[in-house]
Formats: C-alpha cells, structure tokens, sequence
C-alpha cells in the first residue's frame, strides 16, 4: 500500500514541477489528475480556479505519503511567485520571502529541525521555539498582505501546539505514537488491577495528605516515576513493543493527572 | 449546562465508601479511563441468593455522578439483572453531556467487573475454576 502511494506521489511530483509555471488552466487540469488518484488532499482551497493571475498553489508534497522526512524535495509551489523548493522552507518562500500557509504534512519535529525521536533537547527546543515566535510575531509581518498576516497567524498556532506537543514527556510520546500510525485508543477502560490499584492508593494519599510538604514529597515521587516510565515508554517504543509502549503512556497519563491534583491542592 | 440530576448526585453522592474486599460476600470492581485519567472503584454486596444488598463506590474526578447512580441501581438487583445495566441508560437518566459520555462506560464496565470479581471468589470458595 504505502509502496502504491510513493508511486503517486512521486509521479505527481513530477508532474507538478513541470507544470508549476504554466497558466492556470493547465495547472488545474493536473490537480485534477492528482485530486483522482490521491484521497487526501488537505488543502481545498487550492483547487477553486482563482480569478487572479496568481498560478494555483499546489499542495501536494512528497512528504505526505513517505513516512521518512529523509526525502526532502518538496514539490509545493508558492502561491506568490510559483517557483518550487528544494528543501523544507515551509514558512517562508525562499525566492519571494512570502509567507505560505500550512502544510499539513510537516511534523512538529520538523518545525524545529529535530530528529523524530522521542529524546530531545529541552534547552534547544525552547530556543527554536522563541526563535520562531520571533520571525512570526505580528510586528514583524504588519506590512504583509492581510492573507500573509492570516497564514502568519496559522503558522504561530501550529508552532504554539507543536511546542507544547514536543515539552511534555507525555504528549511527545503519544505524539510519536500517532506519527507511527500507532494511535493510543483512549476509548478503551482499562482493568489491569494491579495498576488501578496502586492509582487509587495515589490518589487516596493525595486527597488526604493535607500539608504542602506531605504534597511535594509525593510529588517527588510521582516524578519519579514519570521519568522512570518515560524511560521505558523509550526503550518499548525503539524496540517497537507497542503494546507495551502504550501501556507505559497509559501509566504516565495517570501520574500526569496525579500531579495536576497536587498542583491543584498545593 | 448540566441537568440538575447530575448536579444532585454530583453534590450529595450517594453510596461513597468501601466495603472490606476480603470479605467473600464482596465483589469489587476497579477500572479507569486512560484519556482523562479517570478511576472508579465500585463494590457489591451480595446475600446468600446471588442478590445485591448494598453497593459502595469510590472515584475520583469526572465519575462521581455516574457511580453514585451505579450503586442506587444496583441495589436489589440479582447479578443477572445488573449485568443489563448499560451505559447508555446511565447516560441518559442523568442527562450526561458529551464530554461526561465516557463515565457512564465507566460505570457500566465497573459493575461488570465487581459481579465478575464476586463470582470469581465464589468459584474458588467451592473450589472451582472460574472461567471468565
């Protein structure tokens, strides 16, 4: 399946590039091709004929279907001036610095230049982060067009989510998870006593414990425990256990939730 | 908005406590719901004729109401008629929102899990294997 979709994809990679500086009509006439051979295509907005001599942006990147970011020819075109780039420059466009909307295909890993892995950097993600909240800050883009400053104010969000995504242990593992196409089934009740149990116990301790120190020292520990499953949600996860893997994210959701409640009380 | 019925076993549960879970007339049930870290303990009393008595619970977070409403049904009920007890009738006797929807499985799988642990402790009173 996924050897049928890198087929499509590099063939309407092809085809875009060729295309990408003929008028609009030819353009819209591959949209189509692609529209019928691929299921998903995000960005809808880009196939209604627009009345402007601006060519049609087309969306389509590689990267979509290939599951590794190691392919990094990206074939979306600008919406401004049409030409395409090699590399990632999903925010700005590296001939006519401006600014694009989001592509649903870029990770937030990507967003921060970092290896799709669980382990990271905290001091350098925060330091990417700002970084990013500076060139998108609404100061700097007020000359822009109005549709810059909306796709401006887009890209912030998304960098917004993908940061706080990626800091906490958590959310970074289930976020890697889902990008594994393993998503964690929050639906399902779980029954493994042993686990409930020793929760219940938490949280009894937590509700009766009534002096900050009592708190901060349970808070301690559960700490403690969230790095100590953290490190196996890790070695599950690189060792592709998943089941196991989201065993260990169901405890840390649990521990998560215990510390706000002492957050809550403290 | 939350109907007053839910408010009402939200702010006067009924039922809070725990029952001795050594004691071989208890069945006591424990699940959770990872997404919101969500826990419910929920414990049956039976008599000598396979009849619940009494019921307590214990939750914490969003359950409350669902539980509370959990053990008033339970009451009286023999093990086969709690085993009807379906999450959508919980649901809809409190007026649950949509983000509360998940407690009433909650429940409904906590009285499962409590009849299943009572009758696993039966079957090992008379020495026999329970088969789940």
């Amino acid at each position: 399946m996924n050897r049928a979709r890198k087929l499509v994809a590099s063939i309407s990679t092809l085809s875009t590039r060729r295309r990408t500086y003929s008028p609009s009509s030819s353009t819209f006439r591959t949209i189509s091709i692609i529209n019928s051979q691929t299921h998903h295509s995000s960005r809808r907005e880009s196939f209604q004929p627009s009345s402007s001599a601006k060519p049609l942006c087309l969306r389509f990147s590689g990267r979509e279907f290939s599951s590794g970011s190691s392919d990094t020819t990206s074939s979306s075109a600008c919406w401004n001036c049409g030409s395409s780039s090699e590399k990632d420059a999903f925010l700005f466009c590296d001939s006519c610095r401006s600014i694009q909307p989001i592509d649903d295909s870029v990770d937030y890993f990507q967003i921060f230049d970092l290896e799709k892995k669980y382990e990271l950097d905290a001091g350098s993600l925060e330091g990417k982060y700002k970084d990013w909240q500076k060139k998108l800050h609404p100061d700097l883009v007020h000359n822009k067009s109005q549709k810059e400053r909306d796709y401006a104010a887009d890209q912030s969000a998304k960098v917004t989510e993908a940061y706080r995504t990626l800091t906490k242990r958590l959310s970074r593992a289930m976020y890697i998870m889902k990008l594994n196409g393993k998503n964690v089934n929050e639906e399902e009740t779980i029954t493994d006593p042993t686990l409930l149990m020793e929760i219940m116990e938490l949280r009894e301790t937590i509700s009766e414990a009534n002096d900050s120190k009592e708190l901060d020292q349970i808070r301690s520990q559960v700490q403690e425990k969230l790095k100590q499953w953290s490190d196996s949600f890790v070695e599950a996860f690189e060792s592709q256990r998943f089941d196991e893997a989201v065993k260990c994210i169901q405890r840390m959701t649990y521990y998560e939730r215990a510390c706000e409640e002492i957050v809550k009380k403290l | 908005m939350y109907h007053p019925i839910v408010i009402d076993h939200f702010d006067n549960p009924r039922n809070v406590g725990t029952f001795n879970k050594n004691d071989p007339n208890v069945g006591t049930g424990v699940v959770g719901a990872p997404a919101c870290g969500d826990l419910m303990k929920l414990q049956v009393k039976f008599d000598g004729s396979g009849k619940i008595v009494d019921a307590r619970f214990k939750t914490f977070d969003s359950a409350i109401a669902a539980s509370s409403l959990a053990t008033e049904w339970v009451k009286g009920k023999s093990m086969d008629e709690v085993l009807t007890i379906k999450n959508l009738q919980i649901a809809k006797h409190l007026f649950l929102p949509p983000v509360l929807l998940h407690c009433s499985m909650l429940a409904e799988d906590a009285i499962k899990a409590a009849v299943k642990d009572y009758q696993k402790k039966q079957a090992e009173a008379t020495g026999e294997t329970f088969k789940a």
